[in-house]
């Protein structure tokens, strides 16, 4: 097959991909700044900006009074203010926005500004805030079994506590929004959202106007993971205030160092666990409460953390299961979707009991997932009662023990470890099972656009955005492919809502399932015109009888009749009778996932419109004087069913792994006593570089295994492979642990830090 | 020649352009800031204004001896002044969409972009790389990328298109139109020398030579000094600062020699990390295993030795390192040199005992007798492009009997200045080299240091660290 590249790349690789930063706007532009909270919890007594007001250059100060609409910017929960009213709840609350010619008068007018705080306590810690017993929304649970009845009979028991860190999204291109006004109030917003069709909304609401006032365009952006989700709507709507007050065209740009203390992040963990299992390793019973920090507002910590919950068992069947879920309120800002979207975290510590009860029973990790891994025709169904289908783990875990050569190394390991004194080496398997759709079930819905113009080249409008998943790069495979035609022939344009209303963000994974099949919803409304049409055609030209529309086949740039192969019409030619012919040549096309639902109350339901299946074998050396770990070598086996693109999809792999490395290892979020974020650039916040790659890095996709009702048999691959990081995480434990012959359980958290793991070799060796 | 008086010229791309400072253009306008306001140069990307993601790289090419270097730098960092007489070459230059170097070629064939707000600056990198005209191994390839960073790929392929594309004999657009471009170059730096840049608001001065330097010096004493800028710059597009004035040493011929003979190297203040690392890697192999860890290639080849002891931070690398090799440092101003051991030279969290008339101008390192074990160590969170949490350079001698001579152990990040740790030193003097001394020597280094918690690491982690290198050094040396 012909490689199909990045439909950017020669615009990446040249610097002619255009961001919104880098659109020509004519000289009215001005520059929006945001005045922040710089306490974490206060009330504003007072406050003076008419210093500020009269710096030349500055076009408009804004207060909370000056929103003409609706002074909110959370969709559902409705509990997250534009501009503060008459009290901050987090470092980083935007209070004022300022308009000024060029960044630097904004920046000069936004420290003329006079403020009166008066503080109040703050809650700063997940510790704290359970102490405090504030949710944001109330808490959840998941049940099944008895595991009263589990614990009671159960031949061993480990209980603990595991830790997990925030992660900063860190994508290249800092948060931004273009706000151009448009004749009356009408706003046109080129904005760097995931999730342009909220971003309408929220800036319809702020202004007082309607959707249809309010244009959405996203072009590209530099980089999402989730945090350009619902919080890229924030500097949009902030924007928009501005360019409405002014009558021009105002840009934010977030200084990377305001990104970083401003947004939110992946959200903080504590996990509190018991769990319960033979003398094999079989678990019979777990007892999950997690407890998030959902930061100072709702945000999505409710999906999230209700993901996690779903999550929790990740690729292990427990007959006996509960999980607890709290989404603890703190002043911080509000933490929100990051690839894996609380997956992550649920899964880190069902791994960690796996990884103890090995320890406990002093057997290899593997083969305790191997015994308690969800089997094919029975133990195959999920504590939420979902039955799990298409089952690829005893695959993946048949072929990755073989190609990674696991038993063999970890005797190597062993070997090598009791050899040296100040290096030790670990490993780890770890796999994974992934849930892909929105568990908010009215989000599983798609639309498209498309357009045959009578040349024959063909545009395509869908709901999805492109972050750098190569999302319309497959839109345009998939619309190449229905049409039969040459990839080149087609284009896909910015998503843009006046295109394509109503559409769901792109997150969840499910970009590509759900535009591609709606691209292809709306090429099959085309093709069953074009098709009678043509048919007609044939009969004509052939004065014959008309070939059946339902027998002609779009291939090769040629329409013809399978069942008379004679008959057939290149595609250009084909379009252009049909012009002629009045036909029309454009529909739209729309998608709703089958057969999903969740009762929430119950915590039962079919969440999941599949499973996306992956495992990763890793292997680490562990410097033990001074903490740093290099990964020697990792195996990941991912399953994508019938890959859309292949080194796309391995792309997605690879680099989500690695991000996954840097929440496990390097990135650390260190707040101080006040709230004060301390690692707000990338000075001292480490995501991975070029050289903290494993130095051997096998990735493969599982072959052969096609996923039934989806868009070309294809699977979701964004979110998963992020968590075949555990692999490493583990096997730096592994290395730990082997310091004491593995018979300490080490203090042991994410992420991994040198300064972590020092500490909890000096806490062994106590 | 003459003094170019608030002009400065250099080829953007093949294009001879000028720029001419007054109160709109601040001389302390960056590249990248230069470049993002033009219409045609928006390739390059902003993504942290400090040094460290790379999206920003360019390449400057410098003519010496007819011939072209080719350097990445982080544009974010350079201000404006300092491209006189040079090349800048963008993402843009090297190729379009519509004709492609190999390099951008490479990249798109092996999938190196994803959201692509990084790859142009990978472009430029690359570019740097396929121009040093070698096939390079995996380790050059990666010391050339350690300043980009890239949050969506993982790098895999992108390590693969440099080694799709990097080799020998390379020719390209640049090649063709090498001679071109010197002459052009030449023709610039003989209609000048020095620049002298006053719009009104700031002062900037390009001194061309060293007695010019140290006047302007002796002239302003409280004008900041810049060399490769890497420290300072911050100030400007993190702190927004508007400094007023500003002797750039950049372009001061004379600063940039390193002499060597049988008993010491004399290395100028203005040479750049780079070429000191590069140069060093067998008299001083502890001070090239340090500065191999130093910033990112972006960084050393803009960043000077002088630069890293001027600023006199706890966290300079190549402080402890010098000090364990009991360095020299010389130190000028218009009427007199003097020398003084970098071991007193620092008095005080980036506090010194320079005057203000003075200019370091060179370091003097002795080459360490044979029987000097010296090693240098550099923790910090991340491996590379990160500055040292705890940092540490090890002298041992040892007698014939194979006991402690002398020891000297300079640590980083352990207290407000690069320090020593003296009850430890003390401690292992005339005593045996063995673990149950080490081990002894370890828990008095708690003693020495009172180290601080930060956003790199906790106050515990960093007393460990400390013990731990001394182990480390220990067992690094147990066979020597
Ligand atoms: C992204 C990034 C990564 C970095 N990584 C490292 C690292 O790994 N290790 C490390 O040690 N540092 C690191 N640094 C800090 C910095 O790059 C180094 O300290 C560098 O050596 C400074 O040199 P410079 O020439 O760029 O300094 P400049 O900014 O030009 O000057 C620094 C100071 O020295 C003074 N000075 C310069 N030259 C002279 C002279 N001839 N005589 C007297 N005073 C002088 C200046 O006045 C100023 O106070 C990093 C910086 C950045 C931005
Ligand atoms: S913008 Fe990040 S290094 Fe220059
Ligand atoms: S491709 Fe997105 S950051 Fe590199």
């Amino acid at each position: 097959m012909k490689k199909i590249y990045h439909e950017s790349a020669k615009y990446h690789v040249s610097g002619e991909a255009i961001y919104i930063d880098d659109i020509e706007v004519n000289n009215q532009l001005l520059h929006g700044y945001v005045y922040t909270s710089p306490v974490a919890h206060a009330k504003i007594k007072s406050y003076n900006y008419s210093e500020a007001q009269k710096l030349a250059g500055v076009h408009a100060i804004l207060n909370y009074k000056d929103i003409p609409g609706h002074n909110q910017m959370v969709p559902v929960f409705q509990d997250e203010v534009i501009l503060a009213i008459d009290e901050v709840t987090f470092i980083g609350q935007a209070i004022f926005l300022i308009a000024a010619e060029t960044e630097e008068i904004a920046r000069q007018a936004s420290k003329l500004i006079e403020i009166e705080y008066e503080e109040l306590p703050a809650i700063l810690t997940i510790e704290d805030a359970i102490q405090n017993g504030v949710t944001v929304q109330p808490s959840r649970k998941i049940e099944t079994g008895d595991i009263n009845e589990a614990f009671k009979n159960a031949k061993n028991i480990i209980e603990g506590e595991l830790k997990i860190g925030g992660q900063e999204h860190w994508y290249l291109e800092t948060q931004i929004c273009l706000c151009i006004p448009q004749e009356g109030r009408d706003m046109k917003v080129f904005s760097s959202t995931q999730n342009p069709s909220e971003t309408q909304l929220l800036v319809a609401e702020a202004l007082g106007l309607h959707k249809m006032n309010v244009e959405v365009e996203m072009k590209r952006m530099g980089g999402g993971f989730g945090g350009k989700e619902t919080q890229g709507n924030h500097v949009a709507v902030w924007s928009a205030i501005l360019a409405n007050y002014t009558k021009k065209p105002v840009k934010i740009r977030l200084f990377r160092d305001e990104d970083q203390k401003m947004t939110g992040k992946r959200h903080r963990f504590l996990i509190k666990y018991k769990a319960a299992f033979d003398e094999n390793g079989l678990i019979s019973a777990v007892d999950f409460e997690q407890n998030a920090d959902a930061g100072a507002t709702s945000d999505l910590s409710m999906s999230i953390l209700e993901r996690a919950m779903l999550h929790a068992e990740n690729s292990y069947y427990v007959p006996n299961m509960r999980i607890i879920g709290h989404a603890w309120k703190t002043n911080l800002p509000s933490n929100t979707a990051f690839r894996g979207f609380g997956g992550p975290q649920g899964i880190a510590a069902m791994e960690t009991i796996i990884d103890r009860i090995a320890r406990t029973l002093k057997k290899d990790s593997a083969e305790i997932r191997n015994i308690n891994f969800y089997a094919l025709f029975e133990r195959n169904v999920t504590p939420y009662g979902q039955k799990i289908e298409n089952n690829r783990l005893p695959k993946i875990w048949e072929q990755i023990i073989e190609t990674s050569e696991y038993f063999a190394r970890r005797k190597q390991v062993n070997e090598f470890n009791q050899k040296n004194e100040f290096y030790k080496k670990g490993l780890a398997l770890t796999p994974i099972k992934f849930g892909i759709s929105f568990t908010t079930a009215f989000l599983n819905q798609a639309g498209a656009l498309v357009h045959i113009y009578n040349d024959g080249s063909v545009l395509v409008n869908h709901g999805g955005t492109e972050m750098g998943q190569g999302l319309h790069t497959k839109m345009r495979q998939i619309a190449a492919k229905e049409l039969g035609i040459d990839y080149e022939n087609v284009k896909v344009n910015a998503t843009n809502t006046t295109k394509v209303p109503n559409t769901s963000p792109t997150a969840a994974s499910s970009g590509a399932d759900m535009n591609g099949m709606a691209v292809k919803d709306a090429i099959d409304k085309i093709k069953k015109r074009l098709s009678t049409f043509i048919a007609c055609k044939f009969g004509a030209t052939y004065r014959d009888n008309t070939s059946d529309a339902e027998n002609l086949v779009y291939d090769r740039n040629i329409i013809y009749d399978w069942k008379q192969p004679e008959r057939k019409i290149s595609f250009n030619d084909a379009i252009k009778a049909a012009y002629l012919g009045r036909i029309n040549l454009s529909s739209n096309g729309f998608y709703a996932t089958p057969g999903v639902n969740f009762n929430r109350d119950r915590g039962f339901g079919k969440p999941f419109f599949y499973f996306s299946y992956g495992m990763a074998v890793s292997e680490v050396l562990l410097d033990i004087l001074t903490g740093y770990t290099k990964i020697l070598r990792t195996d990941i086996l991912h399953d994508v069913g019938e890959s859309l693109n292949v080194d796309l999809d391995k792309g997605q792999v690879e680099g989500a792994f690695i991000q996954g490395v840097g929440w496990c290892t390097t990135e650390e979020l260190k707040y101080d006593s006040k709230g004060n974020l301390l690692n707000h650039s990338p000075d001292t916040y480490k995501i991975p570089g070029v050289n903290d790659i494993p130095e051997i890095f096998n990735v493969n996709l599982l072959k052969g295994y096609p996923q039934p009702g989806t868009i070309h048999r294809s699977k979701a691959v964004g979110e998963p492979p992020f968590m075949l990081s555990f692999s490493v995480w583990l096997a730096i434990k592994d290395a730990i642990s082997s310091i004491k012959n593995h018979e300490i359980e080490p203090n042991f958290q994410i992420p991994a830090t040198n300064e972590n793991i020092l500490l909890s070799i000096e806490n062994l060796k106590k | 020649m003459t003094t170019n008086k608030n002009k400065i010229q250099f080829l953007l791309g093949d294009k001879l352009t000028e720029i001419e400072f007054n109160s709109e253009i601040s001389p302390t306008t960056t590249v990248l800031n230069y470049l993002r306001s033009l219409p045609n140069h928006k390739g390059v990307k902003e993504g942290c204004a400090e040094g460290d993601c790379g999206a920003c790289t360019v390449v400057i090419a410098e003519e010496s001896n007819n011939k072209l270097t080719y350097k990445s730098f982080d544009s974010c960092l350079i201000f404006l002044p300092s491209l006189h007489g040079k090349q800048l070459i963008t993402v843009e230059n090297v190729g379009t969409s519509e004709k492609l170097h190999p390099v951008q070629e490479a990249l798109v064939e092996t999938h190196a972009s994803q959201c692509g707000f990084c790859t142009p600056g990978f472009t430029m990198s690359l570019f740097s790389l396929y121009k040093q005209d070698f096939i390079p191994s995996k380790e050059f390839i990666i010391d050339a990328l350690t300043g980009n960073l890239c949050r969506c790929t993982g790098y895999k392929p992108i390590i693969e298109a440099a080694h799709k594309c990097c080799g020998e004999h390379n020719h390209d657009y640049f090649s063709e139109n090498e001679n071109e471009t010197i002459l052009k170059l030449k023709g610039i730096k003989n209609s000048t020398n020095n620049i002298v840049i006053d719009n009104g608001i700031q002062k900037y001065f390009l001194p061309s030579n060293l007695a010019e330097a140290l006047q302007l010096r002796t002239d302003l004493p409280n004008a900041t000094i810049i060399n490769g800028g890497t420290d300072i710059a911050l100030r400007v597009t993190k702190k927004h600062e508007i400094i007023t004035t500003i002797i750039d040493l950049s372009q001061t011929i004379g600063l940039k020699k390193i002499t060597k003979t049988d008993k010491e190297w004399i290395i100028g203040t203005g040479v750049s990390i780079e070429d000191v690392r590069i140069e060093v890697k067998d008299i001083f192999p502890a001070l090239y295993e340090m500065l191999s860890v130093f910033g990112s290639k972006q960084i050393r080849n803009k960043a000077t030795f002088g630069g890293n002891i001027g600023s006199a931070s706890p966290i300079g690398d190549s402080t402890p390192v010098l000090m364990a090799y009991n360095s020299t440092l010389v130190l000028k101003n218009t009427k007199a040199e003097r020398e003084i051991k970098l071991r007193e030279f620092i008095t005080g969290y980036r506090k010194t005992q320079m005057s203000s008339d003075e200019l370091i101008i060179a370091v003097k390192i002795p080459i360490p007798n044979t029987n000097e074990i010296i090693k240098s160590y550099k923790v910090s969170k991340r491996k590379d492009l990160d500055i040292s949490t705890v940092s540490a350079c090890f002298n041992l001698l040892k007698d014939e009997k194979g006991k402690i001579k002398e020891i000297f152990m300079f640590y980083g990040g352990m207290a407000a200045t690069t320090s020593r740790a003296s009850k430890t030193e003390d401690f292992l003097n005339g005593k045996e080299w063995n673990r149950e001394n080490i081990e002894k020597a370890m828990k008095l280094i708690d003693e020495d240091y009172t180290p601080i918690s930060d956003a790199r690491a906790g106050a515990e982690a960093r007393k460990i660290m400390a013990r731990n290198l001394l182990m480390k050094f220990y067992n690094d040396t147990i066979n020597l």
